[in-house]
């Protein structure tokens, strides 16, 4: 009995588990009419950071910050229901994330239908439906056109029914094909989509926004050292990157520093499709076990895990554009965060980077500090031999030090000139700086600052050499073991974050020994 | 149906039935028996189930394009196909050229997609209304809020949406739907150990106890959708069911800190949202679990996102605390000073807070200090703490624009 199902659903959260109930009454549904929003204008994408990724520059293979975008679209609906699409959305939208305003109270449902047009969507769509089998003749070049209609798709084989009988698609060795009867309501994308119920014709502009991920931004800032060591520049660039399928023309951009807090929920469901698969039964000798031909088409992010997931912002690849200097990012507090405004609307255009200046600062006075830190606990008894120590840049984050503004996280390439000529030195990279924070930049090891320590239980050894024709400071941090604490130094020992820490000048080409004894309470 | 004993198939069921719970009720019947048949119709089934039978076979000639029809019992399919036609043994397409296999029926029990049958016992003939009720997985929703917070008045517009999931594999056409809140508990599957989720910031400050005029099942709250839809495969559907605005809400910081941690740089305090779900100056109902969104607007007017927190069920009357993010400003470097052994069984132990604010207004700070396993105590500190439970203390800690505050604290413990 074909009858209309009229059921009703009961859904419960946790549990996802529902009941159907189905009777033969039947209530018609009425026509809905299928309206479509205009193409975006006035486009805003403010990008936000993975919240998750240490700091640093951005990896453009893996873009797993995210943006929120609101654009603003004309509206055209007659009186009564209407389905109207959002076409043109992010592929990386998060549907639950999407807000429609501006158009009245009549809003009754949001939808998002994540079944693609795809060939094994078309093959599932049409079981049961009549359509054409094509099949070609390899030498004579005949085209036979057989209507009937698919009886099955299930595990990847595909059974046909014509006035002939029953065959399965390609398993004769012939070239077939099938043809369909329209896309069954299948688009290219999933489709954001609201049901409206509009009390007069709407001509309006609503308001979409959404949250998309396939961004990702950070700081780049480049420190060049003077020739003494004693002053650097300091510059910085925002870059940012849009790698999702769908550009942004136009658009006001901004950035967003400070971690913001994401809740890794569950993925919508979305069906990414595949080819039509043809199985058939063994054929051959039985060493030809064919494989079912198979591809995987979802997008490999290690974060998204089972079958039903949504697949990411496809990989970016593509063109670099830098921006000139004069066009420089202004700042303004949101909340708790730091949002960075791009100063005039710009196009962000898809799987596409962008950088923006962020800041220059010259002749900040910066101090260069050698150091090690020794661990004395019960794993490592605190030896070590002719290990090179680390060097560190130091400044304050301060308007006497020419500096005073926010430093957002992000990745540092630190530069001496030679010759006239920028040499890379290091890189290392930047955690988020309030203002009046301290600055210390890693410049990695210093061969020329060399640490040998002995230790014998209690009584402990450090040699310090300095190979540089320059005095250097240098400090030595200690990691006692729980309760111990030094009880005998041939140095002056002070306390810093809670550690004891010995800070010396060691002049040119010299070296310096400093011996303590450690003890453990009672 | 007719009358007496016959079977009657139901199509377009869930393709995740739980067919165990199927329910069939209808006046004057009698239920036999119930099938769910997931034999489904693939080439190489329909091969195997026709060994014994004919089936037609075309040669197609590749050289001239001729056909040739013969007819041919299968003989077995393990591996290959093994046809017997006229007198001799072959295997099908073993030459690789193309042979076309023609089949003239399809055995009853295989079917394109698993099928649930039902075989009944009918007093009478005649059309009448039956209804049947399963379980099925892969339908599921959850609540999704967007909370405007109004910076300047400190307080928040809030607006709650059901988001509906269906990858049940079947689409529910015209279904009047209503939505359980709470989560019925399940019997495990077998071999399927419970996961536990990983302990959270508790969001729950205070849970309330007012009473909604929402419809109740149990201890659970219903929410219907308020007309029939339908709910396609693959679909996320939202339905609006809360929206409530300028409700007051404070905005203020918190940092835990776990026993002994200690840093050399200074961390970020949790920025913190914290307003009432009561009847008075709240939002007045209560809140199936979900994600809550905040924005607030920048200097040009236009919502930003700031930050997400998940919530869990809560009843109408309660305090939510919900942390956004992390503070770009407002930062605390928790330090543990000194470890002294006092003792074979005590310890004493000198923890400093350094609290800075880079902001150009004095904020407030709740410290957290976890770990005192309810036998510590608190012998010296720089402000007096409340005991929050026995395994944190608490501090609220003022810091003025641009400025820093010390927090010293005393700990003795016998670890």
């Amino acid at each position: 009995m074909p009858a209309r199902r009229s059921g009703w659903l009961l859904v419960s959260s946790g549990a996802a588990v529902a009941g159907l109930l189905m009777s033969a009454s039947s209530e018609s549904q009425s026509s809905i009419a299928d309206a479509r929003a205009g193409a975006p204008s006035a486009v805003s994408v403010t990008v936000y950071r993975d919240p998750y990724r240490a700091s640093g520059s951005i990896d453009l293979d893996r873009l797993a910050g995210f943006a929120l975008i609101t654009e603003t679209r004309a509206v055209d609906l007659r009186e009564g229901e209407s389905w109207l699409r959002f076409e043109g959305v992010a592929d990386g939208i998060e549907p639950e994330s999407a807000i429609v305003t501006g158009l009245d109270d009549g809003i009754i449902d949001k939808n998002r239908d994540a079944a693609v047009l795809s060939p094994s969507a078309l093959v599932a769509a049409a079981v049961g439906k009549p359509l054409l089998l094509t099949r070609t003749n390899p030498k004579t070049g005949r085209v036979e056109h057989l209507p009937g209609t698919v009886l099955s798709d299930a595990e990847g084989g595909v059974m046909f029914r014509s006035e002939q009988g029953i065959e399965a698609l390609r398993c004769s060795g012939l070239p077939e094909t099938l043809s369909f009867d329209g896309t069954q309501g299948l688009r290219a994308h999933p489709t954001l989509s609201v049901r409206i119920r509009a009390s007069r014709t709407l001509i309006e502009t609503a308001t979409l926004s959404y949250l998309a991920h396939g961004f990702d931004w950070a700081a780049d800032y480049t420190a060049t050292l003077s020739p003494d060591e004693r002053s650097m520049d300091l510059g910085a660039w925002v870059t940012l990157a849009n790698g999702n399928g769908t550009g942004f023309p136009e658009a006001r951009t901004q950035v967003v520093a400070g971690r913001v807090n994401r809740e890794s929920g569950e993925v919508e469901p979305i069906d990414i499709g595949g080819p039509i698969v043809a199985n058939c039964w063994p054929r051959g000798s039985t060493s030809d076990v064919p494989m079912p031909l198979q591809l995987d088409l979802r997008s490999p992010n290690p974060r998204q895990r089972g079958f039903m997931k949504a697949a990411a912002a496809p990989i970016a690849t593509g063109l670099q554009e830098i921006m000139g200097d004069a066009r420089r990012v202004q700042q303004e507090q949101l909340g708790d965060l730091k949002l960075y405004r791009i100063p005039e609307p710009t196009t962000l255009a898809s799987r596409q980077s962008k950088q923006i200046r962020l800041l220059d600062r010259t002749a900040v006075p910066v101090v260069t500090v050698y150091g090690i830190e020794l661990a004395d606990d019960e794993n490592s008894p605190g030896t070590v031999g002719g290990v090179p120590a680390s060097r560190y840049l130091r400044t304050m984050n301060t308007e006497a030090n020419r500096l005073g503004i926010p430093l957002p996280s992000g990745h540092v390439e630190i530069f001496a000139i030679r010759q006239g000529r920028h040499l890379l030195v290091h890189e290392s990279s930047l955690r988020d700086l309030a203002v009046n924070e301290e600055v210390e930049i890693g410049l990695g090891p210093s061969p020329d600052v060399r640490v040998d320590a002995t230790g014998t239980g209690r009584s402990h050894r450090v040699e310090i050499s300095n190979a540089r024709a320059a005095p250097i400071g240098f400090e030595l941090k200690l990691r006692l073991r729980d309760g111990a604490h030094i009880v005998d130094a041939n140095r002056k020992v002070e306390t810093k974050d809670g550690r004891p820490i010995f800070r010396l000048t060691l002049p040119p080409h010299s070296t310096a020994v400093v011996r303590y004894q450690t003890a453990v309470s009672p | 149906m007719k009358g007496g004993r016959q079977r009657i198939e139901f199509e377009g069921v869930s393709a995740q039935i739980r067919p165990e719970t199927v329910s069939l009720s209808a006046p004057d019947i009698a239920i036999v028996e119930q099938n769910f048949d997931f034999d489904l119709l693939t080439p190489a089934k329909l091969m195997e189930k026709a060994v014994g039978r004919d089936v037609t076979i075309v040669r197609v000639n590749p050289a001239t394009g001729a056909e040739t029809r013969e007819q041919a019992e299968v003989l077995a399919t393990n591996g290959g196909v093994v046809l017997k036609i006229g007198q001799r043994i072959e295997v099908l397409r073993d030459d690789g050229l193309p042979v076309r296999v023609i089949f003239d029926k399809v055995p009853d029990n295989l079917r394109a997609r698993p099928t649930l049958s039902v075989t009944i016992d009918s007093a009478r003939a005649g059309t009448r209304a039956a209804s049947l009720s399963y379980l099925t997985p892969g339908l599921g929703w959850k609540a999704d809020y967007v909370a405007l917070y109004d910076e300047a008045a400190g307080k928040i517009d809030v607006q709650g949406w059901i988001t509906l999931t269906n990858s049940s594999g079947t689409t529910y056409e015209n279904a009047q739907t209503l939505l359980v809140a709470g989560s019925p508990s399940q019997a495990a599957s077998p071999g399927v150990t419970a996961w536990r989720p990983p302990i959270r910031r508790p969001t729950l400050e205070q849970a309330g106890t007012e009473s909604g005029s929402r419809e109740r099942l149990g201890d659970f709250y219903l929410y219907p959708l308020p007309e029939r839809t339908t709910i396609a495969n693959l679909q996320t559907k939202q339905v609006g069911f809360l929206d409530v605005h300028g409700v007051p809400a404070e905005h203020g910081y918190e940092f835990r800190n776990h026993w002994l941690a200690t840093s050399d740089q200074p961390l970020s305090a949790k920025s913190i949202y914290r307003f009432s779900t009561s009847a008075h100056a709240g939002l007045g109902d209560q809140l199936p679990a979900g994600t809550l969104r905040f924005y607030l607007r920048d200097k040009r007017g236009e919502p930003q996102f700031i930050g997400e927190s998940r919530i869990d069920h809560t009843p109408m009357g309660s305090t939510l605390s919900l942390a956004t993010g992390d503070a770009f400003d407002v930062k605390v470097k928790p330090v543990v000073d000194k470890r002294t052994r006092v003792n074979e069984r005590g310890w004493t132990t000198d923890m400093r807070y350094e609290l800075s604010n880079a902001l150009d207004r004095p904020v407030t700070v709740t410290v957290l200090q976890d770990g005192l396993w309810g036998d510590s105590r608190i012998s010296a500190e720089s402000q007096k703490s409340t005991r929050r439970s026995a395994d944190t203390a608490e501090w609220t800690v003022s810091i003025p624009a641009n400025g820093r505050t010390v927090l010293t604290a005393s700990f003795d413990t016998r670890f």
